[in-house]
């Protein structure tokens, strides 16, 4: 009877361990820097730490009369705004149209719209790049047909914005899609032969029975791609560098500006505090919305 | 659609099913459609690749590459770019931030799994709650640690550093966790009565069962690594430290011909170059990648 006990409570000694490593790089590479840029966030600092001032505040108040760190806060919201809903809808259309095939097609339309994301925004965009010309880029020439002039797009600073929309949507739709299609898969199908003899019809059979089915892999995809728009960043350094006119700017273009260019290193942190709190306050009130809606 | 009544056995009156607004001729064509501008950019810019500066340049756009060159490529390969440099530096980075992340996710998602321990269920939140923590908010205090470090001196600390920011992962061990979760108690059990020691249970037993959740890891944690585009073009100060987005879009951002021309041909080999380990990792290891996705939030 002595020997298990102990052995169980060498068991548990021998958990913490385990999770040390985990633990370990958890505390150094997660919490420690982040506690490290909420204290880096009260200073004026270069990355010559030794000169830096102490700020305190000031630096959170100095932003809110910060014309460009506002229109990237503005902008980020707007890229969430347009790039979440619109891939939503798009990716479970795409998913509800190929759910019906058999296995095989379906795969392969699967690969199909993964295949923008594997490839990486770095790569799209440099494709963009060129679409997005205004004298020979495809885009332009396809709106020729239709009488449409010529277009800056990321030249314009009021298309600039829109333009980086495009490319962002087009490779954040592989993941939903996967997902859509794996919580359409798990639907039992009694509830669906159910619904079949009540006489539901097709749109309702889709919206009353299928999209609440899939609830907890709609909250799913909402927060995970709510957060990664959020931290969206290599389309506007590589199509825009946020601008013209800082009018396609995004906050962690700008912590990537603000730090790594212009050298500012306590005004980078606190942007980056403010958006992990957004990020934060946003992702708590989505999960709360959507238990309390059930 | 079963045929019998499943309460009373015999064959029940045909009900229709309704035709689905997502079945018709009309929305097929739409996919077709969809399908087409989705894979668009990735044609355009392979075919791109195998088109002489003029011809990228020509309105109307040449569609289908009429007279295909090699001069695109050969300028990529002849050396001026050490675009084998990237790519070796970008395998390096990603299998060694591998090595780390299921090394020490598995370790961590089996005790969490398989054991229960003072502590266990806040150790285990506090790792999820940083599951949405941006990144990028790291990066300027790790980037200060690696400068007084040195870290980026030697090519070693490089990839090191290179791989540091995503060896934390939170992702990981919460992955490991769910399928660590799924092995029977017996099998532990058993074993541990006929005398294994816990690190036998773990290496024997559990491991071999987790083998296939932890190659998913392994996969997933390869392109995330290789697409840490920011964190690696932060450290990357000369060309042959690069990896291979960082050099992509070097090249791509590099004006050509003494001019503030982008020579769009070697952009666009450049692009494919880039996209092609990718799409072939992705193409082989598909099934894996389906599982990576799906197995955060989809359950039975």
């Amino acid at each position: 009877m002595k020997k298990r006990l102990n052995r169980i409570s060498r068991g548990s000694l021998s958990a913490y361990v385990y999770i040390a490593p985990g633990y370990f790089a958890f505390l150094a590479l997660i919490l420690g820097p982040l506690a490290y840029s909420v204290y880096l966030s009260f200073f004026n600092a270069s990355f010559n730490l030794e000169a830096r001032t102490f700020l305190g505040l000031g630096q959170y108040l100095g932003l809110a009369d910060d014309l460009v760190f506002l229109k990237a806060l503005m902008n980020t919201f707007k890229y969430v705004l347009i790039v979440v809903p619109s891939a939503i809808v798009l990716s479970l259309a795409i998913a509800l149209i190929i759910e019906k095939f058999g296995p095989r097609l379906q795969g392969l339309f699967r690969g199909a719209f993964y295949l923008p994301t594997v490839a990486g925004g770095v790569i799209l965009s440099i494709v963009w790049i060129w679409i997005f010309n205004p004298t020979y880029g495809l885009f332009n020439y396809f709106l020729g047909w239709f009488g449409i002039q010529p277009v800056l797009w990321l030249a314009d600073s009021s298309t600039s914005f829109m333009s980086v929309c495009v490319v962002m949507l087009t490779y954040t739709i592989g993941q939903p899609i996967i997902l859509f299609l794996a919580g359409l898969a798990g639907i039992p199908q009694d509830i669906l032969d159910a619904a079949t003899v009540d006489g539901v019809n097709g749109w309702q059979r889709i919206f009353l029975i299928k999209v609440p089915c899939i609830r907890p892999v709609m909250l799913f995809v909402l927060a995970t791609l709510t957060i990664q728009i959020f931290q969206s960043w290599e389309t506007v350094f590589m199509l825009t560098q946020g601008g013209p006119n800082n009018s396609s700017t995004s906050l962690v273009f700008l912590i990537y500006q603000t730090a790594f260019i212009s050298a500012k290193v306590g005004k980078a942190a606190a942007i980056g505090v403010i958006l992990t709190v957004i990020i934060m306050i946003v992702t708590l009130l989505q999960i709360r919305m959507w238990k309390e809606k059930i | 659609m079963n045929s019998k009544d499943p309460v009373m056995g015999r064959p029940r009156k045909t009900v229709r099913i309704p035709s689905s607004p997502f079945g018709g001729i009309f929305v097929k064509l739409l996919l077709i459609v969809l399908t087409i501008i989705f894979l668009m950019p990735l044609y355009w810019m392979v075919s791109g690749s195998f088109k002489l500066q003029s011809i990228t340049m020509s309105v109307p756009p040449e569609f289908f590459p009429a007279k295909p060159t090699l001069a695109n490529w050969t300028k990529l390969l002849n050396g001026s770019w050490p675009i084998w440099n990237w790519l070796r530096n970008s395998v390096l980075v990603s299998l060694l931030t591998c090595l780390f992340v299921v090394s020490i996710s598995s370790m961590a998602g089996f005790a969490f799994g398989t054991k229960k321990f003072p502590g266990d269920k806040i150790l285990f939140f506090a790792l999820l709650a940083t599951m949405f923590l941006p990144p990028q908010v790291m990066f300027i205090p790790l980037f200060l640690w690696v400068r007084t470090l040195h870290l980026t001196d030697t090519l070693a600390g490089v990839y090191f550093a290179m791989a540091l920011p995503m060896i934390a992962s939170p992702f990981g061990i919460f992955l490991v966790k769910q399928f660590a979760g799924g092995i029977p108690r017996s099998i532990i059990e058993a074993a541990t009565i006929d005398g294994a020691s816990e690190r036998q249970i773990f290496l024997k037993i559990a491991l071999p069962l987790l083998a296939p959740s932890l190659a998913t890891l392994a996969i997933f944690t390869f392109n995330a690594s290789w697409n840490n585009f920011m964190w690696q073009s932060i450290l990357s100060s000369e060309r042959v430290n690069f990896t291979i987005p960082v050099g992509v879009s070097y090249i791509a951002r590099t004006p050509a011909f003494g001019k503030s021309v982008a020579d769009i041909g070697l952009m666009m080999a450049g692009g494919t170059f880039g996209a092609f380990f990718m799409v072939l990792f992705f193409i082989l290891f598909q099934r894996y990648f389906v599982k990576g996705i799906t197995s955060g939030s989809v359950k039975e």
